[in-house]
């Protein structure tokens, strides 16, 4: 019963709510932003200087040669087409294709749809495991293309669920009339439902990309000997993991002085991860907006 | 109507796009791939005196890590393609090997050339790489001769003396003109105190505890260390548990003592003289001379440790502290640099760093029966291992990377700058040290035909790469390099079997399981004995020994002396 009301007319409880939430947000905030902005400041800064560590969000010894270093990569260069082409492609691809099965599974006319949704959800829970998934990529003669960046992938369980969860909201009044006027599945489909479903679609959307923008392992597995398949993110692993794994007999290997003199210093790495992240990071903040857009749109409803 | 065609038009385009990329992809690919129908005959028909050299691209898969790889498109193997007519498609494995090797193994497609390293017995089972023995005999004189006298150390395995490798990582005939390893102590320490004798352990915790007691601190109020050591995951094999072998005149087996007579094999950490070893430890700790944080930093935190000077000795590889000390050097702090000294626990033992193995032959490269001409792919492996090939590999282009100066071949001074400073983009662009793993090689200190070392890592070299304080400290001690402190291979007999870790286990073999559970157990009970109060080591250790005992260490002892008997029988023959 502390409704003590102040001056400014907010109570003492609201406040100290407040401030409680705030200063954990922004301690979440520097926990989150810290290590970033670490990585940062090492990318700038020379290579010897930093094996002497303190380096905290400012660079001490500040250079640009980390960078120039990594753009005389000509493999970031095509690294860096096929990321683009592939989280563009396979995102666009498939977000349509989930959207399309979400929507057949939304329709309550649809008459297999309780056999359709638990044989797609058993897919989240139990999977075939690595050796036969690579053996079925190898049959299907997807090893060393581009395809076996977009097809294995196209139908996640997980997203199709969530668009179909946000189509049930929308009222089936709406395609009853549409039908009346003489439209058919697609054009509801394409008109009308998927419009309205812009911001689980954004959200997927989101997802979809920065999957595809962050996967390296397909690459490793697929296309790890072709040239002009390679990924940034798989770049930027081959860069990280120059150093021996550790295993017993590495640590013998006679070549190791070489080997370890060529590892790229720990500033080189901070510098690729760095380009390697920026890109997806400049394009969150415009598909941002879907999300706030997303939380209001589904509460008002007529 | 007109939106509707607009957007499934869209629909229509991405996909079409995305499958037109699909194609592309493949037909890259295609086009560079190897194609039989270009390359001459098959080896039926070929005649030993054409020389073919039509463009051939052949896949190669290793196990090690190459960040460097160019396609060999760098200077080095540009040269090759042209002598030989071969190029690589290289795909090295990114973080843990065995996996990809597994499913390489695995798929029923190989590459045209393996390099698998211990993995090569999954190859093997499944029937992937062929014998070479044939091959070498009648397409590869070159390795022959590196390997004249040794080639019964080439056979896989007394059941199956087939060729399967042509080992590229084992060298022939090296000899070592630098040390590396030891115990380090900093040169100001040795030149303050008046360069005292360090064999024993007793002399290298003297010097560390005379120099604190003089200077406790830096001239920035920061405390000077004594002894830190490198324990971060796999570096606890360098730093922690090898040198107690080292130091007790045990040679490098891997986790084995192996006796050199008898044969018989202990787990190391079994043995009497390592527990006193990791007393000593242990007492060092005690008398605060030991970093505490020793078993809690990372590997960049101790680098960075061994930058700020302050830290006086070491027990560890050059090539693992060199980053710290690159920093020191950088900033001219010489006398910060570290020295390496033979030190064993007490003057009895002989330190064992180079007890000599002979030719361990080894991991290196095979070939697949999925090679489009595999004679071909011989020959291209024979030239590697010729003279020419050599000297390619290791000291690049004459005019380039070397010159010859009165039938010496001498480095330019910018280029052996870059070499030490700038190695990375060195490597990229040169191809040196991009190839040597191809092939079979000789070793450090032996002489070409020319009266010069096939190598770039001889004497002269070495004493030049010295700066002045090095030089001083080493002239104080009578040596020229660090190697002339530690005692020389002539007083070690030669281990038959080479070295037990070069030996490929069986993948039916349980020792990969129990090695792994006796490593888990080491890992945890050695930290935590350096680190008890001193009357409580004993009990610390014994309770590690009946662990040790619950797991079945003596059945790992007994698997891996089986191997080693067997590799002796099969190279005595």
């Amino acid at each position: 019963m502390s409704t003590k009301k102040t001056l400014m007319g907010t109570p003492m409880s609201d406040r100290i709510f407040n401030i409680v939430v705030y200063a954990f947000v922004i301690g979440v905030m520097i926990v989150t932003l810290y290590p970033f902005l670490n990585v940062l400041a090492l990318s700038f800064n020379d290579s010897i200087d930093s094996v002497r560590g303190g380096i905290t969000i400012f660079p001490r010894d500040f250079t640009l040669k980390n960078y120039e270093l990594i753009f005389s990569f000509s493999s970031l260069l095509t690294g860096f087409k096929i990321s683009v082409l592939r989280t563009v492609a396979g995102t666009i691809v498939g977000l349509i294709s989930a959207s399309m099965l979400a929507y057949t599974l939304s329709r309550p006319d649809f008459q297999g749809r309780r056999f359709v949704s638990v044989y797609l959800a058993l897919t989240m829970y139990v999977s075939g495991g690595l050796i036969p998934f690579y053996f079925l990529i190898k049959d299907l003669h997807m090893m060393n293309t581009f395809a076996v960046y977009i097809i294995p992938g196209l139908v996640s369980a997980f997203n199709v669920f969530i668009i179909r969860s946000f189509m049930d909201t929308i009222p089936y009044a709406l395609q009853e009339s549409a039908k009346l006027d003489g439209a058919n599945d697609f054009t509801i489909y394409w008109r009308i439902i998927l419009p309205m479903s812009k911001p689980a679609l954004a959200t997927i959307a989101l997802f979809l990309a920065v999957g595809q923008w962050n996967s390296w392992f397909d690459t490793y597995l697929y296309n790890g000997s072709s040239e002009s398949l390679t990924t940034l993110q798989f770049e930027l692993m081959k860069v990280l993991q120059s150093t021996t794994s550790g295993n017993n007999a590495d640590i013998h290997n006679p070549n190791l002085t070489q080997v370890m003199s060529t590892v790229s210093p720990e500033s080189v790495k901070m510098a690729i991860t760095i380009v390697v992240t920026l890109p997806i990071l400049l394009v969150y903040p415009f598909l941002q907006r879907y999300f706030v857009k997303g939380m209001t749109l589904g509460a008002v409803k007529g | 109507m007109k939106r509707e065609m607009k957007w499934s038009g869209l629909v229509l385009t991405t996909t079409l796009f995305a499958g037109l990329l699909a194609a592309c992809g493949n037909n890259n690919d295609n086009a560079g791939n190897a194609s039989p129908g270009a390359s001459a005959n098959p080896s039926a028909t070929s005649s030993a005196s054409e020389e073919n050299l039509a463009p051939l691209t052949m896949t190669f898969y290793s196990e090690d890590p190459n960040p460097n790889w160019t396609n060999m498109q760098d200077e080095v193997g540009k040269v090759l393609t042209s002598k030989t007519g071969i190029s690589l498609d290289a795909e090295f494995a990114v973080g843990d090997p065995v996996q990809k090797s597994s499913l390489i193994a695995a798929s029923g497609e190989y590459p045209d050339l393996i390099s698998a390293k211990q993995s090569i017995s999954k190859f093997v089972d499944a029937g992937a790489v062929l014998d070479l023995t044939d091959l070498i005999d009648q397409y590869a004189p070159n390795i022959k001769k590196v390997f004249e006298g040794q080639m019964g150390r080439l056979k896989y395995s007394e059941e199956d003396p087939a060729i399967y490798v042509i080992p590229s990582y084992s060298t022939v005939g090296q000899q070592y003109f630098n040390a590396g390893g030891g115990f380090e102590l900093q040169h100001r320490v040795v030149k303050e105190l008046g360069y005292p004798q360090i064999k024993t352990v007793k002399d290298f915790e003297k010097a560390i505890k005379d120099y604190l007691t003089l200077h406790p601190k830096d001239e920035n109020g920061n405390p000077n260390i004594g002894l830190s050591l490198n324990a971060d995951d796999w570096h606890m094999y360098i730093s922690v548990t090898n040198p107690a072998f080292l130091a007790t005149g045990g040679a490098d087996d891997g986790e084995f003592h192996i006796d050199v007579d008898t044969t018989e094999v202990t787990y190391h950490f079994r043995r009497p003289e390592e527990k006193e070893y990791f007393r000593w430890l242990n007492h060092m700790n005690a008398e605060g001379l030991l970093d505490k944080e020793s078993f809690v930093q990372k590997y960049d935190q101790y680098k960075a440790k061994i930058a700020t000077g302050r830290v006086l000795g070491l027990i560890d590889q050059d090539w693992d502290y060199g980053d710290g000390e690159k920093a020191l050097k950088a900033e001219g702090k010489f006398e910060y640099g570290y020295g390496h000294y033979p030190v064993t626990l007490t003057e009895d033992y002989k330190e064992a760093s180079f007890w000599p193995t002979g030719f361990m032959a080894g991991n290196g490269v095979s070939i697949s029966k999925d090679n489009p001409d595999p004679v071909r792919a011989i020959k291209f492996l024979d030239y590697l291992a010729s003279d020419e090939g050599q000297v390619l590999m290791n000291w690049g282009i004459e005019g380039k990377h070397y010159n010859v100066v009165d039938g010496k071949r001498v480095i330019p001074e910018e280029v052996n700058n870059r070499k030490v400073n700038d190695a990375t983009n060195f490597q990229k662009e040169s191809g040196i040290g991009n190839y040597n793993l191809l092939s079979a090689h000789y070793g450090d200190g032996v002489k070409d035909p020319t009266g010069n070392y096939y190598t770039t890592s001889f004497p002269e070299q070495i004493v030049a790469g010295f700066n002045d304080v090095e030089k001083e400290v080493l002239a104080a001690y009578q040596a020229t390099t660090w190697r002339d402190l530690f005692p020389k291979e002539e007083e070690f007999k030669v281990r038959p079997w080479g070295a037990s870790w070069n030996i490929p286990v069986p993948t039916e073999s349980e020792s990969v399981v129990l090695e792994k559970k006796l490593q888990d157990i080491t890992w945890k009970r050695i930290p935590q004995a350096i680190l008890a109060k001193p009357e409580e080591f004993d009990k610390i250790w014994d309770d590690y020994q009946k662990e040790l005992l619950a797991a079945d260490v003596e059945k790992a002892e007994d698997l891996r002396e089986e191997l080693v008997k067997a590799r002796v029988r099969m190279w005595s023959e």
